[in-house]
């Protein structure tokens, strides 16, 4: 009989948290600092939560963009029940979210950062911008939407500051409902803290006949639970400008491999 | 998240006692726990997040209360004793603080705590299939069983159920359906809302994990490189397959990651390995009613408790119908002096073997755990045994001479060949594998 100690932990699927962050130029100041403090408060949280998480194992990465974009998590996505320490990051540059996409899109593949033996979750992504694209985005979301990973994914969008493009924050996440917009620095953090930690934790929570993974639901769980003023909702007629496909219905298989 | 309960917060609860706020202990989905005084004694307090009382808050409320004035149905709830008035559109409710010493199946899935030895896994097995007996015995169900409910004493396998807010009487709809991974085909499917049935399809997996750390529905097929809601709804609804099915291996063990599967599932005797393919066959997931019971576990469990013997090294063997075997850690061949011969089946008799009531014939269900029989060491004698009267009725034995003898509560017989006693309408013998 083996002895108990020989016994490996259970395999777990990987769940990774994207986070993709605008860190332009008019990020500085107040607002670069509120979200320095905010990804230090989520990897915290989502540190703590990974330790105990029999349901899978919790991973980050983080991109930021300005002039062009760059992978924070240098090393790939980091194993967050290892020691990882968020690196604050620098305000400067020009707003390439574009590019940010079509890196996603590049590192969304079981070729590339999803590449567990024991397979992956759908993602969560957070957006984050204070601003206007800089570059031609139209084209790299409409091939990013074509990622597999990326429609299923658990999208959530943080506009910024007073003049964000909530459109096509919007647009990015798929649907106006699951953007916050606000200005409030401390509320901000906040609501990073309980999406990050929500939408991460979903896959672990008993459901009722309710609940969803949709970034929708999660955002408004957070409107509910830290009182946010109505200000925050992002009311667009999502008909006009998302152009996000329907939801092709899934027929992978067991044996699905290349297309992932 | 919610604002945080600051220490010295003040709450009355429905008995109409004062609550003050002493430590934050943890924090949860569904809300956070505090070290609280109650009554002059400490207690924990859960505190929920305003957004997580479902679909209907007030009923919520009332089934915790209704849960606090019924009372626990055993000792290894963390039974919810009172329960907060309603305060800024929320509410907490008292229970026990969990004791040091005790760990969440979680841990040891991460094996950041293992269990002592096979026997302490299997009583914890006992202890939480014999809570969910007196809890559906009571007439209630469970309804969100998994993998976050428990917590269990590594040493001597103990255990804690906590979360028994959504527990309600059995066929209620609380809008909660349970957490993925550990619900029931027919709950994940949408055909049927959680109840005692789907609770023990849940409890199979919870014991499938503690001695085999890996989740029964999910070999090779959950390897797929992107497990969409589609395929978790396939793995554990439309098309649930154990993964150690004789029959088809499509969502057998994979070598590598599945190793811990693999190598208990072969030792393991026939009757654990028939009651969970019976708990994961076909019929099970298809027909609810068709599950295991709660005494078919208990009987299971008490036999392979039985037949385990510890080796001198401190290893433990799985014995098959007492032959004498190796020990596989320090090579020691065992050889099993005497055995207890019970109407189905016989067990070794060592020191600390037990014979409990469920293994003699038909018994109630409450008191299948009582114990009958322990196998002693004389204290005087080492190597010396005799099996102790552990019930509260007086024996009729015959001795290896054919003499009529009474044995009462407490005393001791002697381990000889041909020894028999009648306890419970059912005969046991003692007898030499020699």
């Amino acid at each position: 009989m083996p002895s108990i100690n020989s016994l490996t932990d259970v395999p777990r699927k990987e769940l990774h948290v994207f986070y993709v962050l605008d860190t332009s130029g008019s990020m500085a100041g107040q607002k670069i600092s509120a979200l320095n403090h905010a990804m230090e408060e989520c990897t915290e949280a989502l540190k703590t939560l990974a330790k105990s998480n029999g349901d899978a194992k919790l991973k980050v990465a983080v991109l930021e963009f300005n002039s062009g974009c760059k992978w924070v998590t240098i090393n790939g996505p980091e194993d967050l029940e290892e020691d990882f320490e968020y690196e604050y990051l620098k305000a400067g540059g020009l707003t390439d979210i574009g590019a940010a996409l079509k890196e996603l899109n590049s590192k969304l593949s079981r070729h590339a950062f999803l590449n567990s033996m024991t397979g992956a979750l759908m993602p969560v992504i957070i957006f984050m911008t204070d601003g206007y694209a800089t570059d031609d985005y139209d084209k790299a979301l409409a091939e990013i939407r074509q990622n597999r990973w990326f429609s299923r994914a658990t999208k959530i969008g943080f506009a910024l500051g007073d003049s964000p493009d909530v459109k096509m924050i919007s647009e990015i996440v798929g649907n106006s409902e699951a953007v916050i917009k606000t200005t409030d620095l401390d509320l901000f953090k906040r609501l990073m803290r309980f999406v990050s930690v929500t939408a991460s934790m979903l896959v672990s929570q008993s459901h009722t006949t309710e609940t969803e993974s949709s970034g929708r639901h999660i955002v408004s769980l957070a409107k509910e639970d830290l009182n946010v003023p109505q200000s925050a909702n992002v009311q667009l007629n999502d008909n006009q400008y998302n152009k996000e496909p329907d939801p092709v219905p899934d027929n992978s298989t067991w044996d699905d491999d290349d297309e992932w | 998240m919610s604002e945080i309960l600051e220490s010295g917060y003040k709450v009355k609860t429905l008995f109409k006692e004062e609550i003050t706020v002493k430590d934050f202990i943890a924090e949860g989905g569904q809300g956070a726990v505090y070290k609280v005084d109650y009554r002059g004694e400490e207690k924990a307090l859960k505190w929920y997040k305003k957004g997580s009382l479902g679909n209907n808050p007030e009923a919520f409320y009332e089934n915790v209360k209704n849960n606090v004035l019924k009372g626990s149905p055993s000792e290894e709830f963390l039974w919810p004793l009172d329960i907060t008035e309603w305060t800024d559109g929320t509410f907490g409710y008292v229970m026990d603080l969990r004791p040091s010493g005790y760990a969440e199946i979680t841990q040891f899935m991460l094996t950041h705590v293992r269990f002592s030895s096979y026997r302490a896994i299997i009583d914890a097995a006992l202890h939480i299939v014999s809570a969910f007996r007196a809890l559906h015995n009571a007439g209630y169900s469970y309804q969100d069983l998994n993998d976050g409910n428990f917590f269990i004493n590594w040493q001597n396998g103990k255990v804690l159920i906590c979360d028994n807010d959504n527990v309600a009487p059995d066929g209620t709809e609380t809008g909660i359906i349970g957490k993925p991974r550990y619900m029931a085909p027919e709950i994940v499917l949408g055909k049927n809302k959680p109840d005692s049935l789907s609770d023990r399809f849940s409890m199979s997996i919870i014991l499938y994990i503690l001695f085999c750390l890996n989740h029964p529905l999910e070999g090779k097929r959950y390897l797929v490189a992107g497990l969409t809601p589609e395929l978790q709804e396939k793995l554990y609804g439309s098309e649930p397959l154990f993964m150690m099915d004789p029959e088809n291996d499509s969502n057998g063990p994979h070598p590598v990651v599945h190793k811990n599967s693999i190598v208990v599932w072969q030792c393991l005797p026939d009757y654990i390995k028939k009651i969970f393919l019976d708990s994961f066959s076909k019929k099970a997931c298809e027909k609810p009613s068709s599950r295991p019971k709660e005494i078919d576990w208990i009987k299971a469990l008490t036999r392979f408790r039985s037949e385990i013997v510890p080796c001198t090294c401190g290893n433990e063997i799985f014995t098959k119908e007492n032959e004498p075997c190796k020990c596989d850690s320090c090579g020691k061949v065992i050889n099993i002096a005497f055995k207890l011969e019970l109407s189905e089946y016989s067990i070794p008799a060592v020191k600390d073997s037990r014979i409990y009531r469920c293994q003699l014939g038909v018994c109630d269900e409450k008191d299948a755990l009582s114990p009958v029989a322990r196998v002693l060491e004389k204290r005087d004698a080492p190597g010396v045994l005799g099996i102790k009267n552990m019930s509260e009725n007086r024996w009729d034995a015959v001795t290896s001479k054919g003499m009529a003898k009474k044995v009462a509560s407490g005393d001791v017989v002697p381990l000889k060949n041909g020894i028999r006693f009648t306890v419970f309408d059912e005969t046991v013998m003692i007898k030499s594998n020699n």
